[in-house]
């Protein structure tokens, strides 16, 4: 701020500032429709409900992941360890269930406890030890998974045909516009994405909390010397992402049925990473916004459907093709936004 | 990394069983609009390149449209059939990763498409039939092979990828019961770590090492394991690419020849160990059969020829064990099948 002008400058700049945050959602949201457009032209299978309900509910389950991940990203962070968090959730929801019995409410206390001591534990490595989050995260990587199997003898871990009424938070499907043969039901999923992202939206962009976190993200100094507690924000992100890990962990494996402890959630991170990143993200911290996210999420799983449906032949480039269209938007986003700057400058000057 | 690269490269094979399906289309014109196929493995390997290769030669001659996938674990082999359905595909062969905890995919499958199992089955699915051999009967004949190498008893350590499928679990099991001279009885299944012994007290199965198709990890087991038992007489390698490693292992600790290697599928590198002496025997499935019977059948399945379903729903491809005796035929019989 300049101090001549206080008010129309930062309305000014909030703004631009606002601009700039939605272009990033409405340049992933392109990239969302245009993958959809070419796929549902290549293929009059891609539009089937049947389909829609496949990639909702996929959208929803790593939604729930990327929502974590970027507030980690948001604080100027990283959590390399989603998917092993994924993985070991994974393992003890059945583990627990079916091989000790336990009750529901029990096993699912239990897991959230233990995915909240996780977060807790990795924030206070970061805080407190002022280890790198990059290196705090990737020895959970390593050290969740290898518990999973070590706890798990390596042994895949299921439901087998129990637990239906449980499974149904993640299998079941809400007939939201009746019932008739081929109408599309909404998974349940989804329901639990748009909860967690409407909270964290609001979490975010309307409370004082999504602010500090925001500030923190940006300039982490001059958000500690402006008195707020960045110590305790930073704790609050990891908390937040590894209990989201932990929840997508358990609705992962309610969907699948089992999860073998050697592969289950191996690179959710980098999903759900790529997803925050794609909808808008800074790895360098400070921005972010929720529904950002989502759609990210949905350009990951509407591409991998689209290969699957169009070009079932290059399964297996599936990662090269991910790869190449996440890194040309990631690129054109850039370009536009150059140019756009350049442009404001421009007629700032003129 | 330069191992990988070797396995990358390395073979493709055909095995001995002249093929044919039942009603060819030769040519396949493009106007007699064939089904469409699916021929799902449960991992990316060498032999499920092979066994691709049989779907499509299949594909070929019957004027079907294949579709062969290599799913990345579970959940992605649960997401590509999800996908597989809503494409709808008119046929699916799968070798189910988990069939017990798969079966409500299984199912929907059966009911939207037609599912046959291969290589690993799932009696409890609604799958039509299976096509594969009986892997209990094939880790017999595996641990006979290693009751033959070591004359004398000894120390064994069982490689293999992943113990919880049903082909590799009801393998393992075999080769054990064999290797412990007990009654066969494919319902045991014994633990992974805890090393037994046979009631003469000859043999002893120090344990089952897993690797989940990882190399490095399935080198570093067999390196791991002559470091812990220095008495090992012998290592079992039950997937295709475990042998080799076993003898990289032992090649590494200048013991390669002295530890006996026993092998499963057919490598060529295990199959060079056999001629060079460092390796017993290997016991050899047929991929390409499984790939090209599987297209065949789900083919005659689509036209409502039932009559391909046999009483036992159980298309046996049996498994053959290969030594010195005849390793080269086999192999020869190989490089001309696969035009290498």
């Amino acid at each position: 701020m300049t101090g001549k002008e206080p008010g129309a400058d930062s309305l000014l700049s909030r703004i631009s500032q606002k601009l700039r945050a939605g272009g990033k959602v409405y340049g992933i949201l392109g990239l969302l429709i245009m993958i959809c457009v070419y796929t549902a032209a290549s293929t009059d299978r891609f539009l089937l409900s049947g389909n829609i309900e496949n990639l909702v509910h996929r959208t929803a389950l790593f939604g729930i992941l990327s929502i974590g991940a970027a507030f980690v990203i948001i604080t100027g962070g990283i959590d390399l360890s989603i998917g092993s968090v994924v993985c070991l959730v994974g393992v003890l929801l059945p583990f627990l269930l079916t091989k000790h019995d336990w009750t529901v409410p029990a096993a699912v206390g239990a897991i959230l406890m233990i995915s909240l001591v996780i977060g807790l534990v990795h924030g206070l490595l970061v805080t407190k030890l002022r280890l790198q989050p990059f290196v705090v995260t990737l020895c959970g990587l390593l050290f969740y998974r290898g518990l999973a199997r070590g706890i798990t003898n390596d042994q895949s871990q299921g439901f087998g045909s129990g637990f239906q009424e449980l499974r149904l938070i993640a299998k079941g499907r809400i007939p939201i516009l009746g019932d008739a043969e081929g109408a599309f039901q909404l998974p349940a999923t989804t329901l639990v994405l748009i909860v967690l992202a409407i909270v964290a939206a609001v979490f975010l962009n309307k409370t004082i909390y999504g602010r500090y976190l925001l500030a923190l993200g940006n300039n982490p100094e001059a958000a500690r010397y402006s008195g707020i507690n960045t110590d305790r924000m930073v704790l609050l992100a990891y908390a937040i992402c590894s209990m989201l890990a932990g929840v997508g962990g358990m609705l992962f494996v309610l969907d699948i049925n089992a999860a073998q402890p050697s592969d289950f959630g191996n690179f959710y991170e980098l999903y759900a990473i790529a997803a925050a990143v794609l909808g808008g993200c800074s790895l360098r911290g400070g921005e972010g916004s929720i529904i950002g996210v989502v759609i990210g999420s949905a350009v990951m799983v509407v591409l991998s459907n689209t290969i699957n449906l169009v070009h079932p032949n290059y399964q297996n480039v599936e990662f090269a093709i991910i790869g190449a269209v996440i890194l040309s938007g990631a690129v054109v986003d850039e370009l536009v936004r150059r140019w756009l700057s350049a442009r404001r400058a421009g007629m700032k000057v003129g | 990394m330069l191992l990988r690269k070797i396995f990358a490269l390395v073979f493709s094979v055909h095995l001995l069983v002249s093929f044919g399906c039942g009603s060819k289309n030769a040519g396949g014109t493009p106007e007699a609009q064939g089904a469409s196929l699916a021929f799902v493995s449960n991992g990316v390997a060498d032999f499920w390149t092979i066994a691709g290769q049989g779907a499509m030669k299949a594909g070929e001659e019957l004027g079907v449209k294949v579709t062969v996938v290599m799913p990345n674990g579970m959940t992605d082999q649960t997401r590509k059939m999800e996908d597989l359905l809503t494409r709808g595909i008119d046929g699916i062969a799968i070798s189910p990763i988990n069939s017990i905890n798969q079966i409500d995919i299984l199912n929907k499958a059966a009911a939207e498409s037609i599912l046959i199992t291969h290589d690993s089955d799932a009696p409890e699915s609604d799958r039509v039939m299976y096509i594969g051999m009986d892997n209990y009967i094939a880790g017999l004949m595996c641990g006979e092979l290693v009751r033959k190498a070591l004359p004398e008893g000894g120390e064994v350590m069982i490689l293999i990828g992943r113990a919880d499928q049903d082909n590799s679990s009801r393998r393992r099991q075999g080769c054990i019961d064999a290797i412990l001279g007990r009654e066969p009885d494919s319902s045991r299944n014994d633990p992974l770590g805890d090393p037994m012994t046979s009631e003469d007290g000859k043999f002893t199965v120090l344990g089952t090492l897993t690797d989940q198709f990882d190399r490095a990890k399935g080198k570093a087991n067999a390196e791991d394991a002559l470091t812990r038992h220095p008495n090992i007489a012998a290592f079992v390698g039950l997937f295709t690419y475990n042998p080799p490693l076993a003898m990289e292992a032992l090649r590494g600790a200048g013991k390669l020849g002295e530890v006996k290697v026993i092998a499963f599928d057919e490598d060529e590198i295990s199959l060079q160990g056999i001629i060079d002496g460092t390796v017993t025997g290997t016991v050899v499935q047929d991929p390409y059969a499984y790939g090209y019977e599987s297209i065949c059948v789900l083919n005659e399945l689509y036209k409502k020829n039932n009559s391909v379903i046999p009483e036992n729903k159980f298309i046996d491809i049996p498994a053959r064990v290969i030594d010195s005796s005849n390793v080269e035929e086999f192999w020869a019989d190989l490089k001309k099948k696969t035009g290498r």
